[in-house]
């Protein structure tokens, strides 16, 4: 705006044919975009005003701007959560499994990556990809009933085997009933079903790195583990400092259907996680105010991990995602 | 041009109030001068075999009926049967819950009530529904006051819903191997202690029972609803003497594990787990897992309890139809009723005869169309079809009553004697014909067993006296996450050690009463007192 401020008229004139033509270039392309903005904006941006809904008296019927101030300033229902000992727990849950989850479920599919580059036959590099894939299109509902038919304390396949091997009829391995086992469980099983599909980006990166490095470094005497540590390493590194922002970004956020699923009644102390906070007290008992509270609580915390992250990897030199 | 619109918009507004208060003045002989058009909940149990719930010959009776009589067109919508508190919340949040509904969970009804979502019947055109009565004969006549305004707020007279009628309260009884103990030469087990000797022998005798199965052997089953699933061994422990009003401030949970002595109970099942008579791994399949059914029907499980008919249900795949196919002819569950409390009787605490919830969510346009709908479903005629259906397609008249016959075609009921449409009643409402067709209800079941646990379950029942002492706020607040705190206290007290079993379960009970069970407590016992000057000793 302000540079065309300074543009003669006639230089504004030539800008608006320019833009004319433009237009009658690309026209077409911003008319293809219209639909996409429209989600965006309908599906992402209005629902944003009900966010006042966290800080506003209880009620589904009535818009939250219609809605009289919660107690306390507004702050009634963070305050509500926060004095919650379920939702406290829910919490250290949801940091508890999400930062395993990290620490185990994202390097991975990495190391799969690494793996299925080195393989040399390429029809069994296909064949064995296409199963890796396989478990990322199952539901948790499915697999949690698998998962129990294998891992169920007393009549799960393995615990049957493994009561056969040791000679010892009440030797069991509590996978789906005591704590450990069941976050060990749960994180395993995470790991079994994405791992897969989380090396195709990986993959995609991995095309880009040019073959003249492998061969410069095969012609320097660089081993195969010297090879994937200074080229195809350094090659994927964007992609994995931009996946490791975005996971960081989701570190307070939490899926729904893995832990309902995978749940029983005896582990709630560690599977009851945020999402499913959310779901008993606001789809459940209608507290909606208060679940909004927990999700707009959510929301800023992923905000301020993913911008922090961001920023430190700018300052270490590289490209970030903002 | 702003006068004009104003002034358009109160015509509006004046006319639309005439047509509300017309709207009583319009039944000539019950018929509306105009065709009104209302939607109706129907849950959908989706059973193998089964009719499109809104759509077949019991709907199509339904709705001729209503057009005949009320000139009034019924839509049924479907809401799924096991995910109905869910369903129904979504629905009311969405704006788009059927106008006439029927749900289990008062606290849902509550909920929504206090955020303007539901219509007071006490406040139908500016008339109380007494004002009603006159139209409404037969939902008088079946419900009478007790269930129409049981859930009546003592001081506001706001009147949420209506309370449909029990009319069998045969709560839940304790089935046991009526041929193993033949082969064991057990008596039927008449006390608790003869009941743990028969889960013994069944442990023990597991290679004379199953032969090459008996690894597989399940003395006594149960499943992660502890409560419901073990009611008649816990609530045996429950003093004789305890009061209704203490039962009453004790009575949140409706599955009794607030009364007294109510942990003793779970004590003993904790032993029975900890000697390996209980199925080891039921904590860990979910409610909607078939697994200890199916157990059951392979002919694996020695006893349990559950719902009073429940290995009866279901014709050709009920538990006992199937338990006969896989193991022989003599297999059967029986019915015993072996738990006797500190005065020596078998109690068992049954509801009183309230059942299903009958409401009108507030964006329902016609509730006296509504309402004459709910008088329709209470008529005894239409019951008596809905339940029994048609002369030789599904039942047989005989003497003192009607034999069921097995129909797989269009007559089938998706729900037994058709509950589901029955909204204002629950169990067959046949009046002297009742007992014999109960008997006879059920395909492929000796009706001597029936009998036998029709019985059993109602034998030295307790039916809680009623308080009503209006909405508790505390419930309203906690009341749908407590079970699942209960559900997970007794999951792991079960479960425990039998040296840790005090721990976990105080510790259970304290996060219970932590999480909203105290304050329950506390408010309940002031209403009692400010209602019926009752203090608690």
């Amino acid at each position: 705006m302000s540079r065309s401020a300074n543009l003669t008229p006639s230089q504004a004139g030539m800008k608006q044919a320019n833009f004319r033509s433009y237009m009658r270039r690309y026209g077409t392309l911003y008319l293809l975009l219209i639909l996409p903005i429209a989600f965006f904006i309908i599906f992402r941006y209005i629902p944003m005003a009900w966010i006042l809904g966290a800080f506003k008296e209880n009620n589904i019927f009535k818009a939250p701007w219609e809605l009289p101030w919660a107690k306390n300033n507004g702050f009634e229902f963070f305050i509500k959560a926060f004095n919650d000992r379920t939702f406290i727990n829910a919490l250290r849950n949801t940091i508890t499994l999400n930062l395993l989850d990290l620490a185990c479920g994202f390097p991975a599919p990495i190391l799969l990556a690494l793996m299925l580059n080195e393989l040399t036959f390429k029809r069994f590099k296909k064949v064995t990809q296409t199963v890796l894939y396989m478990p990322h299109f199952l539901s948790w509902i499915i697999i949690s009933g698998l998962a129990l038919r294998l891992l169920a304390s007393n009549d799960g396949l393995i615990n049957i085997l493994y009561k056969r091997m040791s000679g010892n009829p009440d030797a069991s391995i509590p996978f789906m009933s005591s704590n450990n086992w069941w976050v060990a469980t749960y994180v395993v099983l995470g790991i079994w079903k994405e791992a897969g599909w989380g090396t195709i980006i990986y993959l995609a990166a991995l095309t880009g790195i040019s073959p003249e490095l492998y061969e410069a470094a095969a012609v320097d005497g660089a081993g195969r583990f010297k090879r994937i540590w200074h080229v195809t390493l350094p090659g994927l590194r964007p992609t994995i400092i931009t996946l490791l922002i975005m996971n960081l970004g989701r570190i307070l956020g939490s899926e729904f259907d893995r832990p309902l699923a995978l749940s029983n009644k005896l582990v709630t102390d560690v599977s009851q996680v945020i999402s499913i906070y959310v779901y008993q007290n606001g789809l459940k008992a209608n507290k909606f105010a208060l679940t909004t509270a927990v999700g707009l609580f959510q929301s800023v915390v992923g905000v301020i991990f993913l911008v922090g992250a961001n920023a430190l990897a700018k300052r270490a030199g590289e490209r970030g995602i903002m | 041009m702003k006068k004009l619109l104003t002034l358009v918009l109160a015509l509006a507004l004046v006319l639309s109030m005439c047509a509300i208060s017309a709207s009583a003045e319009e039944l000539v002989d019950g018929k509306f001068a105009e065709t009104k058009h209302i939607t109706v909940e129907i849950y959908n149990r989706n059973n193998d075999g089964g009719t499109d719930p809104t759509n077949n010959v019991y709907t199509d009776y339904i709705k001729a009926g209503m057009l005949e009589k009320h000139n009034v067109e019924v839509e049924f919508v479907s809401i799924g049967r096991w995910t109905e508190v869910d369903d129904m919340n979504t629905a009311l949040a969405a704006g788009d819950a059927p106008d006439v509904c029927v749900t289990y969970s008062y606290p849902t009804i509550q909920s929504y009530a206090g955020m303007g979502g539901i219509i007071n019947l006490n406040d139908i055109g500016g008339k109380k529904l007494e004002e009603y009565k006159d139209i409404l004969p037969n939902l008088w006549n079946l419900l009478g006051d007790f269930n129409i305004y049981y859930d009546q707020d003592p001081e506001s007279g706001d009147l949420w819903a209506i309370e449909a009628t029990l009319a069998d309260n045969a709560r839940i009884n304790c089935f046991i191997r009526k041929d193993w103990l033949d082969k064991l030469g057990l008596a039927l087990p008449t006390t608790e202690e003869e009941f743990h000797n028969c889960l013994v022998a069944f442990r023990d005798n597991a290679e004379t029972l199953l032969g090459a199965d008996a690894d597989k052997m399940v003395p006594y089953s149960t499943s992660y609803d502890v409560a419901w699933r073990n009611d008649l061994l816990c609530v045996s422990y429950v003093p004789d003497e305890v009061k209704d009003e203490d039962l009453y401030i004790n009575g949140f949970d409706d599955r009794h594990v607030l009364y007294p002595g109510y942990k003793e109970g779970v004590r003993v099942l904790n032993k029975w787990y900890n000697e390996g008579l209980v199925w080891k791994d039921f904590a860990e399949y979910a409610s909607d897992s078939t697994h200890e059914d199916d157990m059951m029907k392979a002919g694996f499980v020695g006893a349990f309890m559950h719902n009073w008919d429940y290995p009866y249900r279901g014709g050709e795949d009920s538990i006992q139809a199937n338990l006969q196919r896989n193991v022989g002819e003599d297999a059967a569950y029986i019915a015993v009723d072996s738990f006797v409390n500190n005065a020596g009787v078998h109690r068992k605490f049954l509801a009183p005869p309230i059942d299903r919830k009958v409401f009108f969510p507030a964006t329902n346009d016609e509730p006296l169309a509504s309402l004459l709908y709910v008088d329709f479903i209470s008529d005894p005629e239409t019951i008596a079809f809905l339940q029994l259906g048609k002369e030789g397609e599904t039942y047989n008249a005989i003497e003192g009553g009607y034999e069921k016959i097995a129909t797989t075609g269009d007559y089938l009921q998706n729900s037994l004697n058709n509950i589901d449409y029955t909204i204002t009643v629950n169990g067959l409402y046949l009046g002297d014909a009742t007992a014999v067709t109960t008997a006879m209800g059920y395909e492929k079941v000796d009706p001597e067993l029936i009998k036998v646990a029709n019985a059993a379950a109602k034998a030295d029942g307790r039916v809680v006296a009623t308080f009503n002492c209006g909405a508790i706020e505390a419930e309203q607040e906690y009341g749908t996450r407590l079970p699942e705190f209960r559900d997970s206290m007794l999951n792991k007290a079960v479960t425990a050690s039998e040296a840790d079993f005090d721990a976990v379960y105080d510790q259970g009970m304290q996060d219970y009463l932590d999480n909203g069970g105290q304050e329950i407590i506390n408010e309940r016992t002031e209403k009692i007192a400010q209602f019926y000057g009752y203090t608690a000793e």
